[in-house]
């Protein structure tokens, strides 16, 4: 692996962004972004352009495991650079309904946490373990919810869009779940290396989470506009999480009693 | 005589073929990080998958062939150093033409030059592989200038350093492939 350049964000190294354009303004934390919990047109665009970011994002730390790790499995090749192409697709899918509601490239501020933090990262396995088990697989839980809340708002062809993309990232969440099972059966060393890129991304998050009261640049509360959702054990399961893997998640995000209903297959 | 490359040597192309295909992907990869206009990434990102696939291909082939699965066998000295040169191009619009105006007709012609030399028969399957690879990259060339309303045009004329790596490329496309036994 090629030495790369880094950033220090709130005392927090990381690596350096990758290349955009003049016309985008690169964040490093919330507080820098603008969004809002409306949904008023520029509300909508915004969402759509920082998630078109993300997918660009991503596709460059799976492009980027392509020339960091040549000695890898090539079958985890083959799955990262068609990871490559898909997240292109989505990209390019946002860029255009970006466009048809009236939005440009580089009219809101973008972000490349996911980049800085997995991309440090040294190992092909501690990186599929938060890009595509952890940062993924959240989204993963959001896009159970966030389609319906755009048909709400009468946009279903965002939603249908937004759907389309959810659909593909199952895949990647389950190519990660299945190397890092298997790459840790072969060698339990790969464990430390999954428990650190995991230590890394916890404090990562907790390094550069805006402090209490925080707003963002339009002046709106950052814990007013930060995402989450409750684990969508559907998907999850389609993504090959195990069953224990799951009722862990359940667990930590205080939904114990959703065991029961997720081991019943039940879509939360 | 229908017969003229044998099993062996059949299997040091399709490895030499595959080697290139990894290449110009990880050339790709290289790339999308590290150049800011974004629909130049995602074109970019297109040809990550296309260029993995022919390689996937190649590389199941090659075991079909008494070769190790997914063989890679180095390519001669001078093709390998001109594929270096265009891999090391910094320019938008030079990554973009050394990859889509030059490397791939150089892929190509060596695509075909195996098709014009290999049994059509016996060695169906890898000409099947061939001709299923000279198609992608008619698309991929095509895409060049269809793909995108924001990809830059080709600059003419070329840049010295687009100039160079044409001719050196050109000047190694002949002998691709490296026949000889101590060839990993």
């Amino acid at each position: 692996m090629d030495p790369f350049e880094t950033k220090v964000v709130r005392g927090m190294t990381m690596r350096k962004d990758p290349a955009r354009e003049p016309c985008f303004a690169v964040a490093d934390t919330d507080d820098q972004m603008i969004s809002w919990p409306d949904w008023t047109d520029e509300s909508k665009r915004e969402r759509i352009h920082r998630h078109m970011n993300n997918e660009i994002s991503t596709a460059e730390v799976a492009a980027q495991c392509l020339c960091d790790f040549p000695d890898a499995p090539w079958e985890l090749r083959m799955e990262l650079a068609r990871q490559v192409w898909d997240e292109s697709r989505h990209a390019m899918g946002l860029y255009r309904r970006l466009k048809e509601l009236g939005g440009h490239k580089g009219e809101f501020p973008v972000a490349n946490f996911e980049w800085a933090v997995s991309s440090y990262l040294d190992s092909v396995i501690g990186r599929i373990t938060v890009m595509n088990r952890t940062f993924e697989a959240g989204t993963m839980d959001l896009m159970a919810f966030i389609p319906d809340g755009w048909r709400a708002h009468g946009d279903p062809e965002t939603a249908e869009l937004l759907d389309a993309i959810a659909a593909d990232e199952i895949q990647h969440v389950r190519f990660a779940n299945h190397w890092v099972h298997k790459l840790c059966a072969e060698n339990k060393r790969n464990l430390i290396k999954v428990a650190q890129a995991v230590g890394f991304m916890d404090a990562a998050q907790k390094a550069i989470a805006p402090p209490p009261g925080s707003t963002n640049l339009v002046g709106v509360s950052v814990e007013d506009v930060s995402q989450s959702a409750p684990i969508n054990v559907a998907d999850r399961q389609l993504a090959d999480f195990t069953d224990d893997e799951i009722a862990v998640l359940l667990k930590k995000h205080d939904l114990e009693s959703l065991v029961n209903r997720q081991e019943a297959g039940v879509r939360q | 005589m229908s017969i003229r490359l044998n099993v062996k040597q059949r299997a040091n192309t399709v490895g030499t073929l595959r080697f290139l295909s990894v290449f110009l992907m990880e050339t790709l990869a290289r790339w999308i990080p590290m150049t800011p206009e974004m629909e130049v990434k995602m074109l970019l990102s297109r040809q990550v998958w296309r260029m993995a696939q022919q390689a996937d291909r190649l590389g199941r082939r090659a075991n079909e062939l008494r070769a190790p699965l997914h063989y890679n066998r180095t390519p001669r000295h001078a093709f390998l150093a001109a594929f270096k040169q265009l891999a090391a191009v910094t320019d938008t619009i030079d990554r973009i033409d050394a990859f889509h105006d030059v490397a791939l007709p150089a892929l190509a012609t060596a695509y075909k030059s195996y098709l014009a030399e290999t049994d059509q028969l016996t060695d169906e399957p890898t000409v099947m592989i061939c001709n299923q690879a000279l198609g992608e990259i008619e698309t991929m060339r095509r895409e060049r200038n269809e793909w995108g309303s924001e990809i830059p045009k080709p600059r003419t004329p070329d840049s010295d350093a687009l100039k160079a790596v044409r001719q050196a490329v050109a000047a190694a496309n002949n002998d691709v492939v490296d026949q000889s036994e101590q060839v990993a």
